[in-house]
């Protein structure tokens, strides 16, 4: 929620104050540590907060203050006065509150009439009207996959490699699931390499359950801006004119040139096969500058793939 | 001086607290010995106390006085509109919620949560990545109040009645009726250019029954002038499967003993085709239209020729 280290500014300390006063006037007291663990704070930082807005209140500022104080650990108030209520929902509140919950309403298995449902009705009704839409449909086997996670069961699956560019069949033991500018992937044990991959969930063509529970296993997910950006992956320099433009928000990037004319990018490459792909895609508005082994990688799946149409001799040319 | 954060709640509570908006002249008097003296030192502490309030989302009324104190500018917030609605969530609504929020790790929707009184740290199976875009709070709020939202597109000035927000593949999109063009147009709030200005609510109202996602096609395929265009793709066994299975059994024109077949798919869009042809590697090929696979041709050839 917020870096704990560092100076705080005003707004976030006044911020969180208006939402812990309210909480805290509820309940009359609490452990401070239980308080600090609730609204991300340090028990330093917490106890700072509260000796100082001790100290506040209405003019002439004798008896009118906000009535609170630390006791052998212990946060108390007596009476509630002004800040009795939280502040309103702020519209980024608003907004990721009711985004969050479609985007879970897309989940596999999400009840339409459940406790998910019934939160997200009171929500836009409080906040006047809902108008978020959203699509994030999860392929067949995204229930299987979360359930299996769930239970740490091993699968055998049917999986598109697109690196090895083949089918393949393979044990995995689903970890975490994500969903990632429209896709859905798992993180999983591979049995077969014994490593931790991530795998298309729309690629995942059969699945069959094996009844072996394996034990549970933290797995980091990565958030958005990470994915891709592990450091052992190589780099590519990309030139890319006006058409090609898209690449940039459809793929994280490493760094941005903008130029007059063309925009230079560097772009992770999680396999050789993916950039030859993107590469087909783009055409003549992109140019590989480096590495020099990937200068002509465009223009040589371009060649291989034109063998098939030059073979048949009948294209118009 | 005290700390800036004692005399910024100090004020809240005396605007909460006042029967009638107060002059900035009053407050100073109140708050006496928390701001600078002086008037420029104390109107320039003042003012960025009131743009803190406005970041964090207090709301802030300011009303021009009449009478003896005619042209001065008074302050309240109105109590009524500072606090958090009662939204009656139950322990389980609340625990769906939480976990939404949890899934989707964003920042604000977890300070939201501590609002409505859920909060604490929960680790989900499933996490869902959510694009985000600056315009994304501002454009749910002029859709939810019915206000024309104003902004800049490719560099040009926009007036948009917005109906609603959609998510589809990974890009958030605000769908609504452009008043310049008098007609419905869709936008990518990514591309939308620096602030959005909210107007007066309830300047319109939104077509019965509308559904953004039948406002543009699902498929990008189909969006361009002849949207009933098709091409003929020969895609081998490797592929076949994963294809007919996407693009549904409707569009298989036949089936080889090989296992490969032939498909039908949407070719409006010449940039999607090509991508989506691209995408099966050398497990696809056009065969027609002749136009189309000229196309791929010649875009394959323009590669060759560039090395």
């Amino acid at each position: 929620m917020s870096a704990k280290r560092g100076p705080r500014p005003t707004s976030e300390r006044l911020r969180r104050l208006l939402v812990m006063l309210p909480w805290l006037m509820e309940r009359g007291e609490v452990p401070l540590a239980e308080m600090a663990d609730r609204f991300d704070l340090t028990v330093e930082q917490l106890v700072k907060d509260i000796e100082l807005v001790s100290m506040c209140g209405l003019p002439p500022f004798v008896d009118e203050l906000i009535d609170v104080w630390i006791d052998d650990g212990v946060v108390s108030t007596g009476i509630p006065r002004v800040f009795t209520r939280p502040l309103r929902l702020t519209a980024p509140e608003g907004f990721a509150l009711l985004a969050a919950a479609r985007v879970a309403m897309q989940m596999p298995g999400a009840d339409p009439d459940g406790s998910l449902a019934r939160a997200l009705r009171k929500l836009a009704a409080a906040l006047g009207d809902d108008a978020v839409v959203v699509e994030a449909g999860a392929p067949p086997a995204a229930a299987a996959i979360a359930a299996a996670a769930e239970s740490c069961e091993r699968l055998h699956i049917g999986y598109w490699s697109a690196t090895a560019d083949e089918p393949s069949e393979r044990d995995i033991t689903p970890r975490r699931m994500f969903l990632d500018r429209g896709r859905w992937y798992v993180i999983a044990d591979d049995h077969r390499s014994n490593e931790l991959r991530t795998f298309r969930i729309d690629r995942i063509a059969s699945w069959e359950r094996s009844g072996i529970f394996g034990d549970a296993r933290e797995v980091a997910v990565p958030t958005g801006d990470e994915w891709f950006a592990d450091a052992d992956l190589p780099v590519v320099r990309v030139r890319l004119l006006a058409a090609a433009g898209w690449v940039v928000e459809r793929y994280p990037t490493r760094s941005v040139q903008p130029g007059l004319d063309a925009t230079v990018v560097e772009l992770t490459v999680t396999h050789r096969r993916w950039l030859e792909q993107l590469l087909l895609r783009l055409g003549p508005s992109a140019q590989v500058l480096a590495p020099a082994e990937w200068v002509d990688l465009g223009a040589a799946a371009a060649a291989s793939l034109l063998v098939r149409y030059d073979a048949e001799g009948n294209d118009a040319n | 001086m005290v700390d800036a954060l004692e005399r910024v709640t100090n004020l809240v509570a005396l605007l909460l607290e006042t029967r009638a908006p107060i002059t900035l002249e009053q407050i100073g008097n109140e708050l006496r010995g928390q701001y600078p003296v002086g008037d420029s030192a104390l109107r320039g502490s003042f003012e960025r106390d009131k743009a803190l309030l406005r970041e964090i989302g207090v709301p802030l009324e300011t009303e021009v006085l009449g009478g003896a104190d005619a042209g001065k500018t008074a302050y309240r917030i109105d109590r009524r509109r500072y606090e958090l609605a009662d939204l009656d969530l139950t322990a389980d609504e609340r625990h769906a919620l939480q976990m939404a929020v949890a899934a989707a790790r964003l920042s604000e929707g977890e300070f939201g949560l501590l609002k409505l009184g859920a909060g604490g740290g929960v680790t989900t199976t499933v996490v869902t990545n959510i694009p985000d875009a600056p315009a994304l709070p501002a454009l749910r709020e002029a859709a939810a109040s019915h206000a024309v939202a104003g902004f800049d597109y490719h560099g040009t000035p926009r007036q948009l009645q917005p109906y609603a927000l959609l998510l589809r593949e990974g890009f958030w999109y605000v769908i609504g009726r452009d008043l310049a063009h008098e007609a419905d147009r869709t936008y990518r709030v990514d591309r939308i250019e620096g602030k959005v200005d909210i107007g007066e609510p309830g300047a319109f109202s939104r077509p019965a029954g509308f559904d953004p996602r039948r406002a543009f096609p699902t498929d990008p395929k189909l969006i361009g002038d002849e949207p009933l265009a098709r091409a003929v793709v020969h895609v081998d066994a490797a592929r076949a499967g994963s294809v007919v299975a996407d693009l549904g059994a409707d569009a298989l024109v036949e089936q080889f003993a090989d296992g490969s077949v032939r498909v039908e798919v949407p070719c409006a869009n010449l940039d999607a085709f090509r991508s989506w042809l691209f995408g099966l590697g050398s497990h696809g090929e056009v065969l027609s239209p002749p136009d189309v696979r000229n196309e791929v041709v010649r875009w394959l050839r323009a590669m060759v020729a560039a090395r």
